[in-house]
């Protein structure tokens, strides 16, 4: 394989996802004779896929810096509540911001906890995922549901997140896009990624050049709290609707769309356009199984299938990519 | 004081003091609903069932690997079980429902030890996927046995009350600490267990074999999850696709309250039995006193948290482990 | 020998307990500016656990350390760094998934202004000063800035090491077997720089268990047993035959014997 190649391949992790999202585009419309990719449903694939990124590229940061962040589809859920629930009482744009600062914040706790104590990630979302669920559904009791008021859905501030469009395309397309350049400009082209590359390449090196790890993890955590908020705040205010189901089951597909998109579980290794191409192929997936009236337990089921494949054909190609760059090193 | 520090460098020491603090308060506090036979017949019977799982949960976390999939798992066997039985008959859809778990358990290790992948992931998505295979096979509605099935001896050596009226699964739980404490601390496995959770590299140029060891340690606890799974639906009229959701949280919870650290291949099998004591007293009082539902989900969430940290805590004030 | 100049770096009764077992006690040692001190010692001795004290991995259980006549109370690498304490350590100090331009600078990154505002690496620097380390030590001609770490040899790594350790000298240089995995060739160089930066007055600080190769290089010897100080001599007070001795007597000889 010429040397070109492999560099290309090991260096830029999103290629895999971008031939899986390629081939799909083609099998799905095949399939479907065109329905798939109908503006009409498009629209609706590309909206979905924007917040799933959002929350995507939140755990993509953690997953960055050899982490875990289960609780992203409960920070979802809580932050949507909180918007929808004062919204009515003291207006969108101050409610936005409330929420924002609560998922900050619950980001926050997730981190200190983790970075300073040292616990494990997946103990201290898994229980921060309990205690907001467990808030959400509180919150949702009664009444059972918020919804925004004709105020809010006028407020120019709450149309500017999920309730308008552009050109045809849900808002939320351009958040994502706005979010995937500045996180793709912040984790390359910046001293902050370097360091959290580094951290989930190797602490140990990272801490020796004198990264500090613990700000660095805590800051990731918080990143990714503040992005699912935001996800959830999306997803609100284009249905105007929120209970307490809201978010569950998100974390998977905001792991499993990173994993799809190219990032290392284990750190060190990762790319914000694969994790939303990765998104786009979970969205288009679903949107598959809508069409052809494939019961959505399927889904489930896949996605499962999905993460673990896709994990495994990951470290194959990794493994196999480095064998191969080094061989190219020794061969001159 | 040496005593005490030998008994705070025990990992359920957090949790047995724990217990006896809510049990004291509870009795204090709630006397009449909290010690009378009804309530510590449901008690014995969630514990135990919860209970083995949490103690498979904990073999895999002292070896620093995890299985989120063992409620998917507790479902689907449940579900299998109950489906094979009018093909093979009680006793052969029993083991084959066993054999299932063990597979999937086998199937996590193989993933997990040759393909390199995190356990996290591996049963993350075996959490999704089996799910979603107990979905795709019940189309939605699942079906518990039929009242003669569960009249059966065989059915009833699981689901019955036989002994002092508490629930057989209780005794089957207690039968299950026993011989894994035993296995834990008087046996080969065990040690070798322990080894690798303490320092994998020594572990390993000791001749201890890392691979076997996993491997059964996930097996073990896929087939708890399932025995349990079989327990709880041995004698119960009605079933739900959602069988064993969450139970997967909760038996973490139970295993990490009870003294295990994701990270420091530490545990103890008394404290996955009493952490789970603790959280079914918990919900079981909450209930009684009306609280709403979603009190008892945030306090696991925040217990799990606080037993981390607290045990973290005293393990390294105790072994005296530092910052690097 | 009385030393009348002040000490840069002062280490008084050091003790480092890691959980029940002792890797440190009791270890009193001063280093001076512009001196190459050896520290010897066998497998296990605490020439690592030492030196990580000195580059802010670990903090002393009990002790004090000055720095330049300044109490140290906080460790971190950040802070030993910031005092011109530059460490090449033996299993730490890259990272395998980035490149090595971007393994360069970690920690303190040089950046460019986009626009005069927007930060942003400033890749042809990084590329730049990597390249003029990985040419002149010696590096494979097939191997670029651009590629990851984990593509180089273990010896290429080390070089890479020494010569980014070099480039950025401050006041001290802390190599910790620095000569492992290296050609003879290559080995020349480093020692031959060891001595180049003493000479521009800096503190270097040699770590290894080739007694005869730090017995030429070094103005003093340092040997550490089990943990424990048992030697601390100029050069021209011991021969290197004795010093060897002493170490595979397990230092016994040395402490029974100095007052």
């Amino acid at each position: 394989m010429p040397r070109q190649w492999i560099g290309i391949l090991r260096k830029r992790t999103e290629v895999g996802a971008a031939v899986v999202t390629i081939l799909l585009v083609i099998g799905f419309t095949a399939t479907t004779e065109g329905v798939w990719l109908s503006n009409a449903n498009m629209r609706e694939v590309l909206r979905v896929t924007s917040i799933l990124a959002m929350m995507a590229f939140g755990e993509a940061l953690v997953i960055t810096t050899g982490q875990i962040d289960v609780s992203v589809g409960s920070i979802f859920g809580v932050v949507g509540i909180l918007f929808l629930a004062l919204g009515p009482q003291i207006g969108a744009p101050l409610a936005i911001l409330i929420a924002l600062v609560a998922a900050i914040a619950i980001g926050a706790v997730n981190g200190f906890i983790v970075a300073y104590f040292r616990i494990s990630p997946l103990v201290v979302t898994l229980g921060t995922l309990f205690v907001f669920r467990g808030l959400a559904i509180g919150a949702t009791q009664n009444p059972p549901y918020y919804a925004a008021d004709n105020t809010m859905r006028a407020n120019p501030i709450y149309q500017i997140f999920g309730s308008s469009d552009v050109f045809g395309y849900n808002n939320a397309l351009v958040w994502a896009i706005v979010t995937l350049l500045f996180l793709h400009y912040v984790l390359f082209w910046t001293p902050i990624g370097n360091r959290l590359l580094a951290v989930g390449g190797n602490a140990e090196s990272a801490r020796s050049r004198g990264v500090s790890i613990m700000y660095t993890k805590w800051g990731a955590y918080v990143a990714c709290g503040f992005f699912a908020g935001l996800a959830g705040i999306l997803e609100t205010s284009d249905l105007g609707y929120v209970d307490g189901s809201f978010g569950r089951q998100r974390e998977l597909q905001a792991i499993a769309a990173a994993v799809l998109g190219g990032c290392a579980l284990a750190g060190g290794r990762s790319s914000i356009v694969g994790t939303f191409l990765g998104a786009f192929i979970l969205s288009g997936i679903q949107s598959y199984l809508v069409i052809n009236s494939i019961p959505p337990q399927w889904f489930i089921l896949l996605l499962g299938l999905i993460v673990v494949l896709v994990s495994l054909g990951n470290r194959v190609l990794t493994h196999l990519l480095t064998r191969l760059a080094r061989a190219e090193k020794t061969k001159d | 004081m040496p005593a005490v520090r030998r008994f705070f460098k025990r990992p359920e020491a957090t949790i047995i003091i724990g217990s006896a603090l809510i049990f004291l308060i509870f009795t204090i506090v709630d006397t009449e609903n909290w010690f009378n036979f009804f309530t510590i017949r449901n008690i014995t019977r969630i514990t135990a069932i919860l209970g083995l799982v949490a103690i498979g949960e904990t073999l895999l976390i002292l070896v620093r690997e995890i299985d989120l999939s063992v409620g998917s798992v507790y479902g689907l066997v449940a579900i299998a079980f109950i489906s094979f039985e009018p093909a093979l008959g009680v006793q052969f859809s029993f083991v084959a429902a066993l054999l299932m778990a063990a597979a999937i358990g086998l199937l996590n290790a193989v993933l997990v030890l040759r393909g390199k992948l995190s356990s996290m992931i591996v049963t993350l998505g075996g959490l999704f996927f089996y799910r979603g295979v107990i979905y795709v096979t019940t189309g939605s509605t699942a079906r518990s046995f039929p009242a003669e099935t569960t009249n059966q001896w065989f059915v009833q050596l699981f689901g019955g009350n036989w002994l002092l009226g508490l629930e057989n699964g209780f005794w089957w739980f207690l039968f299950a600490i026993l011989i894994f404490t035993y296995i834990l601390f008087s046996n080969p496995y065990g040690n070798h267990l322990l080894a690798i959770g303490g320092n994998i590299e020594s572990a390993a140029s000791r001749g201890v074999s890392v691979r076997s060891v996993k491997t059964i340690a996930f097996v073990l606890c896929s087939i708890l999850a399932g025995f349990a799974g079989i327990i709880s639906v041995a004698d119960e009229p009605r079933l739900s696709v959602t069988i064993g959701q969450d139970v997967e949280l909760e038996a973490i919870a139970a295993a990490v309250i009870g003294g295990a650290l994701l990270t420091g291949g530490r545990g103890s099998i008394i404290g996955a039995a009493l952490g789970t004591f603790f959280l079914t007293a918990v919900r079981s009082e909450l209930i009684t006193l009306g609280a709403p539902p979603t009190w008892y989900i945030s306090f696991v969430g925040f217990m799990l948290v606080f037993a981390a940290v607290v045990n973290a805590f005293i393990q390294r004030r105790v072994t005296g482990t530092r910052t690097l | 020998m009385a030393e009348t100049r002040n000490a840069l770096i002062e280490m008084k009764n050091i003790n480092l307990d890691f959980g029940t077992v002792n890797a440190l006690s009791d270890v009193s040692v001063n280093f001076y500016q512009g001196e190459l001190v050896g520290l010897v010692g066998d497998n296990g001795a605490g020439k690592t656990t030492l030196i990580r004290i000195l580059s802010g991995m670990y903090a002393p259980t009990s002790g004090e350390v000055y720095f330049d006549g300044q109490r140290i109370t906080r460790f971190h690498p950040k802070l030993a760094i910031d005092l011109g304490i530059e460490t090449i350590q033996q299993t730490v100090g890259l990272c395998d998934n980035l490149s090595i331009a971007r393994n360069y600078y970690l920690g303190r990154e040089p950046v460019k202004r986009w626009l005069g505002i927007i930060p942003v690496l400033d890749f042809a620097k990084m590329r730049e000063s990597s390249n003029k380390v990985i040419r002149n030590f010696g590096l494979r001609d097939t191997v670029n800035v651009d590629d990851e770490v984990a593509l180089l040899s273990g010896g290429e790594g080390q070089s890479f090491k020494i010569g980014r350790a070099v480039d950025f000298r401050n006041r001290v240089i802390i190599m910790d077997e620095p000569t492992n995995h290296l050609s003879v060739r290559e080995r020349a160089h480093v020692n031959e720089l060891a001595l180049q930066l003493r000479d521009q007055g800096l503190l270097v600080i040699y770590i290894t268990h080739d007694i005869f190769q730090v017995h030429r290089l070094a103005d003093r010897i340092v040997i550490l047993e089990n943990g424990r100080k048992v030697v601390d001599i100029l050069k021209a007070e011991m021969s290197a035959e004795a010093l060897e001795q002493i170490i595979r007597d397990g230092g016994r000889e040395a402490s029974e014997g100095t007052a």
